[in-house]
């Protein structure tokens, strides 16, 4: 019976649980649900259930080397999820958590886009409560922006797949072809949910504004579902490369001036996605696993530090460079841990994000990529300034702004030391890593030439910071807003539409007064030379006889026109 | 040393040595790169410290272009 249970549909039905359970066993229940729906993870590769509905066939579990490094880091993010979580005591972002994560992990597993395009919109109608969450009047208009997106994004993968159908007779879950009608919509759905360049405001609008624990998960699942849907269907895409290129390049720079840390890992996690997609755009063994890797350790790099500055949010209420500052000696645990996230996703030797980089990098110098190679090079420093060094300096350090508080909650610290522990070990150990990526490859990060040349990249990139700062170059942090991709539909359209529609309707309003003078002036003809004359004895209503009269004019109308012309 | 610790402070003192012992590592060691342009001698320390001050330029410049309000998309 379980082994035909796809995983992730035990979490998705174990949620309805949820509400029902006192606080401590709860959190003790969705732990067993997480684990019973990795047990499916031991099955192997290959089919493992099928369901027919109205003639047509559901892949709703199936398995490959693909999957399973997507599957793993899913399980483990959503026990990290829950022990960060573990303090809040209502049960709704409970529900939605565990929701969410199985509806992902049972997106990874579907074998059809049909079975794909429920999971994927119930990734959107589960995450979007993470985002009412937190029960401000920006969070209800940001979660009404970012369902319909996300909607948006499924009726593409839909009408692709239906496309799909009609040509072939099925809508398997493979590769497609980018010079197809159905290729090109389920293209746009997931560059959607990938955050591609001009789709990607939802992101930067919605994550900053969910619960502090629900930013946490949020930037777990939906994006990287996108990234592993990308390595299933279009790998070797070349477009994908000039896309990730782009996305790896641009985001840096609204990071930069960015106020509210939050908002500075969201453009940091949109220029991470951009490795993973320029990696599968080049579409290589090495280069796909570099895609995969990448994908794992950001999980756990970009959770740790939403999880840090997660805390902050908990304890201070806000997450503002320009309100924070010298936190570390009231949360020195959390600012430990959010330094290694910090180290991780700068890709320092020995930790993750060195040995998940490295492949991509190295796939991008055997394909001759040199000029995407050194955006990519160019972005790393980036990383560095604004998710390295912006986010653990400007929350812990900086300037001391006054604020006393607290070291995070014990679940929320425990949370951070297990990921900052995973963090380390991969970059200390990264053949057992590397074992259950795609491919089985020969690849050694750690020679001499890698090491000293990131390490130089870095630390004179952190030196060139520590000048800027130290001079007094480095301008302020200021409460404002960046504009974004998403100023498109939140004000120029409204802004160019609404007065469009506003002369439409005044337009209109002419037309029906125009329409109603003639009528009226009709009706008073008729009223005055034909009824006050009693042209009628016998009494009919207005209204009615003003249409008898109209009818008549019509017949002797048509009449003359069939006699004279 | 005194005097650069008094002037900079312990941590950034500490960088900058950093920096120097890695330019020293390649002098000792054999570096080379996925490009042949990464073979030249401290390239990725150049190109490290030059897209930090850019990165630091561009954003700086779009400051007064795409920095609005707070409540810019509430009014």
């Amino acid at each position: 019976m379980i082994s035909s249970f796809p995983p992730g549909l035990i979490m998705i039905i174990g949620a309805l649980l949820i509400p029902f359970l006192p606080h401590i066993i709860r959190q003790i229940y969705m732990m067993v649900l997480i684990l019973v729906s990795a047990y499916a993870l031991t099955l192997g590769f290959g089919i493992h259930s099928k369901i027919e509905i109205m003639n047509i066939q559901f892949i709703i579990f199936q398995s490959d080397a693909l999957t399973l490094p997507f599957a793993i880091i899913f399980h483990i993010a959503a026990i990290l999820n829950v022990i960060y979580g573990a303090h809040e005591k209502h049960w709704n972002q409970h529900v939605a958590i565990m929701g969410y994560s199985g509806a992902a992990i049972a997106a990874v597993h579907a074998g059809d886009l049909l079975t794909l395009f429920v999971w994927w919109e119930a990734t959107a109608f589960t995450s979007v409560f993470l985002i009412l969450a937190s029960k401000t009047q920006r969070s209800y208009k940001s979660a009404f922006r970012y369902i319909l997106i996300q909607v948006g994004s499924g009726m593409f993968l839909l009408t692709g797949a239906i496309l799909l159908m009609s040509e072939t007779g099925n809508a398997e879950f493979k590769n497609f072809d980018i010079n197809s009608l159905n290729g090109q919509l389920i293209f746009i759905a997931f560059g959607i949910k990938a955050a591609f360049p001009l789709l990607n405001g939802w992101l930067q609008d919605s994550y900053p504004e969910a619960s502090e624990i629900g930013t946490v998960a949020l930037s777990t699942f939906t994006t990287k579902l996108a990234i592993f849907c990308f390595a299933k269907s279009f790998a070797g895409t070349e477009i994908l490369i000039i896309i990730g290129a782009i996305m790896t390049f641009y985001p840096i720079f609204f990071a930069v001036i960015e106020n509210d840390l939050r908002r500075v890992l969201t453009y940091s996690l949109n220029n991470q996605l951009g490795f993973m997609i320029v990696a599968i755009g080049i579409g290589t063994e090495l280069a796909i696993n570099g895609a995969v890797a990448h994908a794992f350790a950001h999980i756990l790099y970009k959770g740790l530090l939403f999880m840090g500055m997660g805390a902050v949010l908990y304890r201070v209420g806000t997450c503002k460079a320009s309100e924070l500052g010298g936190l570390f000696k009231f949360m020195p645990i959390t600012a430990i841990c959010t330094i290694i996230g910090a180290i991780s996703i700068s890709a320092f030797p020995l930790f993750s994000g060195f040995v998940a980089k490295s492949l991509i990098m190295s796939a991008l110098g055997k394909e001759g990529l040199v000029f995407v190679y050194f955006m990519l090079l160019f972005a790393s420093a980036g990383v560095l300034h604004h998710s390295g060094i912006k986010i653990p300096f400007f929350a812990f350090f900086a300037h001391e702004s006054g604020i006393k508080t607290k070291e995070a909650p014990l679940n929320m610290i425990i949370a951070m030391i297990i990921a900052s522990a995973l963090c380390i070990l991969i970059g200390v150990f990264p053949s057992y890593f590397y074992e259950i990526l795609p491919y089985q490859i020969e690849y050694q990060p750690y020679d001499f030439s890698h090491v000293v040349g990131q390490l130089q990249l870095l630390t004179f990139a952190a030196f060139a910071f520590i000048c800027l700062w130290h001079f007094k170059i480095y301008p302020p942090e200021l409460n404002s807003t960046v504009l974004n991709s998403d100023w498109i539909y939140r004000k120029m359209i409204p802004g160019v539409l609404l007065p469009l529609l506003g002369l439409i309707s005044d337009v209109n309003k002419k037309i029906e007064q125009f329409i109603v003078f003639t009528f009226i002036s009709i009706k008073r003809f008729f009223s005055d030379t034909m009824i006050k004359n009693k042209v009628f004895d016998r009494e009919v209503g207005q209204d009615t006889l003003i249409i008898v009269q109209l009818f008549v004019i019509l017949l002797i109308f048509i009449f003359v026109w069939k006699i004279y012309l | 040393m005194k005097y650069l610790i008094e002037k900079f402070g312990k941590i950034n003192t500490s960088v900058l040595f950093l920096c120097i012992f890695f330019l020293i590592l390649e002098l000792v060691g054999h570096r080379y790169g996925e490009t042949s342009i990464e073979d030249i001698l401290f390239f990725p320390a150049f190109f490290g410290y030059l897209s930090c001050i850019i990165i630091f330029k561009i954003g700086v410049s779009l400051r007064s272009f795409l920095m609005k309000d707070e409540d810019y998309y509430d009014k």
